[in-house]
């Protein structure tokens, strides 16, 4: 060190022993291919996942014994590729900064709590209403149908579980994304404070 | 002084040991790992108790400093690079201890002292440093291991973006926090 060091403390920090971790570039090369891989892999396995039951709801969609019920399995596939989309597009983490220059490391710590804490306040958008107009199309199916297959206690119980998930999935994205929220305004409060 | 000079003082190196230019990303990256290693190593040791994890979390680090000299332009500080890519390590180990009741510098200065009689070895001084560290919130622990790589107030203002006047007091309890704990400890 080159600096007089005004506290002792200090002097036993930066004097600790360390292993000389370093990695050599070939090392380096190979773990940021493995993160690459890690990440399509799980991607892929996401988009096969979707690809999987929208082929599903295809085979619904075609052998479909009316057209109300062709519409809701329409529906359930239009749901289900637009909410694989947006996990694509919102589930890869950011690693780095896009704005680095313009940034502080608070300011890049609160904008990356911000997107985590969007992401989670606004899951109904995104996750959960994409699905909902293909569930709503189904109950009319099975109300509407000629010689209805379900019984009307059958179809509520269905539609109180539908709605409880939804609830619960809502209400536990909403608790997390509080909990983000208030790591935001400790930080906002401690980088106003004396300003 | 020019930015990365700037960064090299701040981070405790001296500025001649700066590479001025360097032609690829690899270079960079090689260039920052012997500068900074150390420094890294020891803000690893500061996120993270568990050897293993330690070692993952550094190699994160490691491959995200990479990763970001594919973009670096010299327009911030190396300093300001390096402490970015630390803080977006340290939002992803964040979740390996977020069960941990995190406290800020007020509530670590005003806890009573349970440590018991100080015990002069330096291992045993540097454990109760870490144990300090990893109780404090992020912010918090960002400041004091600032501080302890012997960043100056305007500095760490700089780096964080928080006011000067915010920095001094949190560098004033600081002081105090390491004060009750360790120097009490050496006069006994």
């Amino acid at each position: 060190m080159n600096q007089t060091l005004e506290n002792p403390v200090q002097k036993l920090w930066q004097d600790q022993p360390v292993e000389g971790i370093k990695m050599s570039v070939e090392a380096i090369h190979l773990r940021a291919g493995k993160f690459e891989r890690r990440i399509t892999r799980r991607n892929l396995r996401e988009s096969v996942a979707s690809v999987v039951v929208i082929i599903a709801f295809g085979y619904f969609f075609v052998t479909a014994p009316n057209p109300l019920m062709r519409i809701t399995w329409g529906l359930f596939i239009a749901g289900m590729i637009w909410l694989t989309v947006q996990l694509w597009r919102k589930g890869t983490p950011r690693t780095m900064p896009e704005n680095l220059a313009a940034a502080t490391s608070i300011s890049f710590f609160r904008s990356e709590l911000e997107r985590q804490r969007d992401l989670l306040k606004n899951v109904w958008p995104w996750y959960l209403s994409p699905l909902v107009p293909g569930y709503i199309a189904l109950n009319f199916a099975w109300v509407l149908a000629p010689s209805r297959p379900t019984s009307w206690t059958t179809i509520l119980l269905f539609d109180l579980c539908f709605v409880a998930i939804f609830f619960g999935v809502w209400k536990f994205n909403q608790r997390a994304a509080r909990r983000l929220q208030r790591s935001i305004d400790e930080l906002s409060a401690a980088e106003n404070a004396q300003r | 002084m020019d930015a990365t000079q700037n960064a090299a003082v701040a981070i405790g190196v001296r500025a001649q040991e700066v590479p001025r230019a360097a032609a690829t990303q690899d270079d960079l990256y090689e260039q920052a790992a012997t500068i900074y290693g150390p420094a890294l190593e020891r803000l690893g040791r500061a996120y993270e108790a568990d050897p293993e994890l330690r070692r993952d979390l550094l190699q994160e680090i490691h491959v995200a400093l990479w990763r970001s000299f594919a973009t670096f332009d010299n327009r911030c500080s190396l300093r300001t690079w390096i402490a970015h890519n630390v803080a977006a390590s340290h939002i992803a180990s964040q979740r390996r201890t977020k069960f941990q009741a995190l406290m800020d510098l007020e509530e670590l200065e005003n806890l009573p002292d349970t440590t018991g009689v100080h015990n002069p070895d330096r291992t045993h001084a540097l454990d109760r440093l870490l144990n300090l560290i990893q109780r404090l919130k992020p912010l918090d622990r960002h400041v004091i291991l600032s501080y302890l790589e012997g960043l100056e107030a305007a500095s760490i203002s700089e780096i964080t973006g928080l006011s000067p006047g915010n920095v001094a007091t949190k560098i004033h309890r600081i002081k105090n926090v390491l004060a009750r704990q360790f120097q009490q400890g050496e006069q006994q």
